[in-house]
This record gives structure tokens, sequence and C-alpha cells, in this order.
């Protein structure tokens, strides 16, 4: 116990102590704040410039074919009628106007056709807005109000759903479960390179033999598990704190829904179910990584391999909408009890609600005896493959030896 | 006096290669112990089923009565022929994480340390990152992390491997020094000078079979030669005729 801790400790700190780390846990989030923060700039310099448009005042002539158009809308716009298009092009090319907007007869199937002075590619846009604007308050008033806001798509709907008597929003629902997913992704994702480099680096340093010597390879191992692990957790508080900060403080002005976080139903077995398939997939992972870190003699070689169980793991991300549509499907139940795919799936469909009690029952076991099985494998492979500094280890071997 | 080390009937085979073929010897408790043999003998591959790195293909080894374990028995220091350490951590923190797993507290690891840095004049190097010394220093190194806590048995192989005369001098002080406190010393070694003259026991290994075992003097007499090299050059001598 004594030896775990001061393992545990001692790989904390080296790790803290990296640069490639920083860079890592803080590089995403100061990534999506320039980015969150661009976007934020951005709709409000445009806004503002929009709202400039509207009171620039510019020379306007305008053919109506369609007969839709009020006169005094383009009174108030000081707009001329003319009856000649090519005239009104010509009056614009010479620079006599601003622009000339043409209203074919037929607008369903012609497009208005607009022409103006050049005033820079944001600016330009003001001939557009305006030969829209007149054409929509020419009409607005004419037509009533419910079908006015069906054609131009203001119409809203919404959806209550029922189980079991009771109300039920599925999409609310899976926020908690689904948090699982979300941190066995994340630590993924950020942990898989530091674990493999942290097995490695006692055989690329050399120093396997002085510590076999001194501590087990098992309390090595578990230790080495549970510090990335703790890692990782951080690193993902660095990311997700920030982010859950600025959703509240600004998600109206960055246009994101608001979700009173509340108000979220908890659904304690499926959140349970959630907790534990998480927990089991990743010790799974974590053994496949070690072992992985043992088996090879170098952090290039292992990478290559990493690259493989990267794409298991979430390859299955790309039958995300096979997973919500089709869960009794026979490729979602193979991928959902495959150790090596089953994470993403058992995680999203329990997210979802469609995970069967059945398949949790079968899925839950086989993964349970190969994180096991794995795990135990990679601590025998560390203790007898660590020495093996320059050629990779087989599985023969390490049986091999009694 | 009761054996610290015994091995029996050793055999070790790798694929099907045997390399070791029946070895048996001990080594009593406070002597010094000499293991010779040329490169490739399977002096290394002794050691290593010896501290369970690898596991034999027949035969005991014991130590202390039982098969080694980190979690008991007997207080080891080993200095292994294979050299690394952390080479990105500071000298200080690689030297007190191993005093901590060797299984003292973090000040007794630290205290050890700096007096450790300071006997072998390296004491402005302890935050220094281990890969900015050069090779013969980080060697030092690994023998303050081998002696830190006063090892009832020290197991050295090769241990004057990259040192210069200075610092071979400054080796073997230390090494008298633990024979002076009672411990036990297993030097893996060429150096037949220093194994003369710090040396109770010896055995000479070759292609994985003792071909002497017993006092420096009982080898001499054996071989009927004057000093160690002699008795060196006979016995392994022909290799190099051999494999060509």
């Amino acid at each position: 116990m004594h030896n775990l801790s001061t393992v545990i400790r001692f790989e904390i700190v080296r790790t803290l102590k990296k640069k490639s780390y920083w860079i890592m846990a803080l590089g995403f989030p100061v990534m999506m704040v320039a980015i969150f923060a661009i976007i934020y700039f951005s709709n409000q310099s445009t806004n503002q410039a929009a709202e400039e448009l509207q009171h620039q005042s510019f020379s306007i002539e305008v053919t109506d074919e369609t007969h839709l158009i009020k006169p005094s809308i383009l009174d108030a716009l000081k707009a001329k009628t003319i009856t000649d298009k090519q005239q009104g092009i010509k009056d614009v090319a010479s620079g006599k106007v601003d622009s000339y907007i043409y209203y074919p007869s037929d607008i369903s199937k012609h497009p208005v056709e607009v022409y103006g002075q050049d005033v820079g590619i944001f600016n330009n846009s003001r001939y557009d807005a305006v030969a829209s604007m007149v054409l929509k308050e020419s009409i607005q008033n004419s037509v009533d109000v419910n079908v006015r806001s069906v054609i131009s798509n203001q119409a809203s709907t919404n959806v209550t759903t029922y189980r079991d008597g009771e109300e039920y929003d599925p999409v609310k629902q899976m926020i908690l479960p689904g948090l699982f997913l979300v941190l066995f992704y994340m630590l993924i994702a950020f942990s898989a390179n530091q674990m493999l480099t942290s097995t490695i680096e006692e055989k690329e340093n050399r120093v396997i033999e002085m510590i076999l010597t001194t501590i087990e390879a098992r309390t090595l191992v578990i230790g080495k598990i549970v510090s990335q692990v703790a890692l990782s957790l951080f690193q993902g508080c660095i990311i997700v704190l920030p982010a859950l900060a600025g959703y509240l403080l600004f998600h109206d002005k960055l246009n994101l829904p608001f979700i009173d976080l509340t108000a979220l139903p908890v659904d304690i077995p499926r959140i349970l179910t959630g907790a534990l398939v998480f927990v089991v997939s990743f010790l799974f992972f974590t053994g496949v990584l070690v072992l992985i870190g043992s088996s090879v003699p170098t952090a290039k070689e292992a990478s290559q391999f990493l690259g493989v169980v990267m794409i298991a793991i979430f390859g299955p991300l790309y039958a995300v909408t096979l997973f919500i549509s089709a869960p009794d499907a026979p490729l979602v139940r193979f991928l959902s009890l495959f150790p090596f795919t089953a994470p993403i799936p058992l995680l999203l469909r329990n997210a979802v609600g469609n995970l069967h009690p059945w398949e949790l029952a079968v899925a839950l076991p086989i993964l349970v005896v190969s994180a096991a099985v794995v795990l135990m494998l990679a601590v025998r492979v560390f203790r007898y493959g660590a020495l093996e500094y320059s050629r990779k280890v087989s599985l023969r071997e390490i049986f091999g030896r009694r | 006096m009761e054996n610290i080390i015994t091995i029996k009937d050793f055999k070790m085979r790798f694929g099907t290669t045997e390399v070791i073929h029946g070895l048996t010897f001990s080594v009593k408790r406070g002597e010094t112990f000499g293991f010779l043999g040329s490169n490739g003998s399977g002096k290394t591959t002794t050691i290593r089923a010896l501290l369970g790195i690898y596991q034999p293909t027949g035969g005991e080894l014991l130590l202390d009565g039982k098969p080694y374990s980190v979690s008991g028995g007997v207080k080891l220091g080993y200095l292994p022929e294979e050299r690394g350490l952390y080479k990105k951590e500071s000298v200080i923190d690689a030297m007190v994480y191993f005093g901590e797993l060797k299984g003292m507290s973090r000040d007794e690891a630290k205290e050890a340390s700096l007096a450790y840095l300071s006997r072998v004049n390296l004491s402005d190097k302890a935050n220094t990152r281990l890969d900015k010394l050069s090779g013969g220093q980080q060697q030092k190194i690994q023998l303050g992390i081998t002696i830190m806590d006063n090892p009832e048995l020290l197991i050295l192989d090769e241990p004057t491997k990259g040192f210069d005369p200075v610092n071979r001098k400054l080796l073997m002080d230390i090494i008298e020094e633990h024979q002076a406190k009672g411990a036990t010393v297993v030097m893996v070694t060429h150096q037949m000078d220093e194994v003369e003259r710090l040396c109770d026991h010896i055995i000479l290994l070759k292609d994985g079979v003792s071909h002497a075992y017993g006092t420096v003097d009982e080898v001499k007499k054996k071989f009927n030669k004057k000093s160690l090299d002699e008795v060196f050059l006979q016995v392994y001598g022909n290799e190099n005729e051999e494999t060509k």
C-alpha cells in the first residue's frame, strides 16, 4: 500500500511537470474559448454592420412586373419606378443610380434581378436585403397571420411524450447516463497516449530491472493506471468546468438553448448501469494499453498498435444512428457484445434507453472477464516482457515461462 | 555461517537453447563473493533468475532459504548490468522515489540521498535532470540508489563498468564500507585485481557451467596459477580462437 501511494504520487507529479500534458490539457479549452470568442465577436459586428446598413440610403430604380409591390413602400425608399429593364441596368452601369431591382412577372420561376454599384463584399448585400424586404413588406398585409408564419417557417411545435403513464422527455433522460459516454470518450482520448508512454518509460529508460527488484509489477501497473485516471479526470475538469461556467454565463449571448440542470430527471438504474459499464470498459482498455506498452520495445512501435485500438473503440461512433434507430439489428448486437467495440454502443444505448436487460446481463460479464484477463496478462507481460529492449514479445514466450 | 544465497541445479533455457546447465553454489552471509565469467557465460542470467526477473527452467534459487520477493525477506541492493534511470527526473527526485520504494520515509530518503551526493561530489547536481549528467555521474547516482538503505545483500553486476580509476577507487571504498558493516556483497566483474583484494569466495562460469568454485587461493591452486588473471586467461583465453 505504501509503495502504491508512492508510485501514484511519483507518476502524477512527473506527468504534471511535463509540458506536453499542459499543452494537451489547456490547448483544447483555450481553442474552444478562442472559437467562441470569434463567433461571438463576429456575430456582434455582423449585427452592428447590418444595423448600420439599414440606415444607409442609396438611390434605387425598380421595375415591377409582379404587380405585388406597394407604391407606398417604394415612396418611403424614394425609389423611382421605371418600365425598361435595360435602361435600369444601363443606369447602374453608368453610375447614374446606385441600384436597380427587377421583379419578373413570375417570381416562382424566375429570380428577382438586383444590380448595384460595388460597395464591398459585405455591403453589397444591402441591395439583396432591400429587394427581399420590399417584396415581403408588400405582401405581408395581404395574407392571414397564420399563413404568414407557416410560409416564413415561424410556426413551432412542442412535443410532450409519456411512458408508463408519466411525462417522459427522452432527451433530458439521456443527459445524466450519457455523461458516462462523454467521460469514457474523454478519458480514453486524453489518457491513451499518456498511459502507453508511462508504461513504456521504464523500458526505454532501462530502469526496469531496478524497479522489478524493488516493487511488485502488479503494484507498479495499478499505480500507473490509478495515476493516469486521476490525471485524465483532472484534465477533464480543466475542460468541463470552464465550459460549464461559460455555458451558464453566456448561453444567451452564444444563442445556445438553456437547459435547467437542476430539473434533469435522475434515472438511478440507468445511471448505475452507465457507471458500471464505464468503469469496466475503462479498466479493459487501460489493461490493453499496458499490454501494448509492455509488449513492444519503443513508444513509436506502441503508437502503431494504439491506432488499431482507437479504431476499435471509436469506430462504433460511425454507427450512432443505427444504435438509436435499429437496436435489435445483428450488427448492433455484435458490436455491443464484442469487448473491443462494446463500450460506446453499451454506454450510448443505455443513455438512449434501448439497451435490453438481457443484453446488459450478457455484455457486462464478458467485459468484466475480458478486463480481468487483459489486466492479468498485462501485468505478466510487464513482468516478463519488460526486459526485451529491442524486440516485441510473443504471447507464446510469455505463457511459455513457468 | 549460514547461506544467504543458495542455488541448486539451476537450469535456464531460452527457446530451444539451454544457457545454464545445472549450476550449484552458495554464498555465505557476510562474505564477499566474486561471480566471474566471460561475456555470455550466464552470470547476468543467473542473477536475474535469482531475483525473480527470469523464471528458471529448473532448479532452486533461494535468498535466505526462499525465492526472492520484493515484499519480504532480504533487504537487497541491486545494481544491474543494464544501466538506466528515469532520465527526465531530477537526481534528487529519482533517488527519493527509489528510497521510498525501498521502504524509507520521504525525509529519510532525502537525507540519505543528499549525504550520498555530498560524498561523491555531486551535491550541486541534486536538482539537475539525470539526462544532463555524464554517463559516469549517472552511474554514481545508480550506485547511490543501490546502497542508500544500507542493504544486507549487495549484488553488483559489473559495478566498475564505465568508471574512471578515481571513481573506481571510490566505488571500492564504498563496497569495503558495506563489507565492514556486515553486508554480503556479490560482485559480477572482470576486474581480477579487485576480486583478489575483496572476495572471499569466487565462482568461474563458462557456457553456463561452473569451472571453479572456492576461495581465491583454492581456485588459483586448482589451476596452478599465481594470479586470477592467469586463471581467467587459461579458462577463457581460447574462446576467441574457438569462435573463429
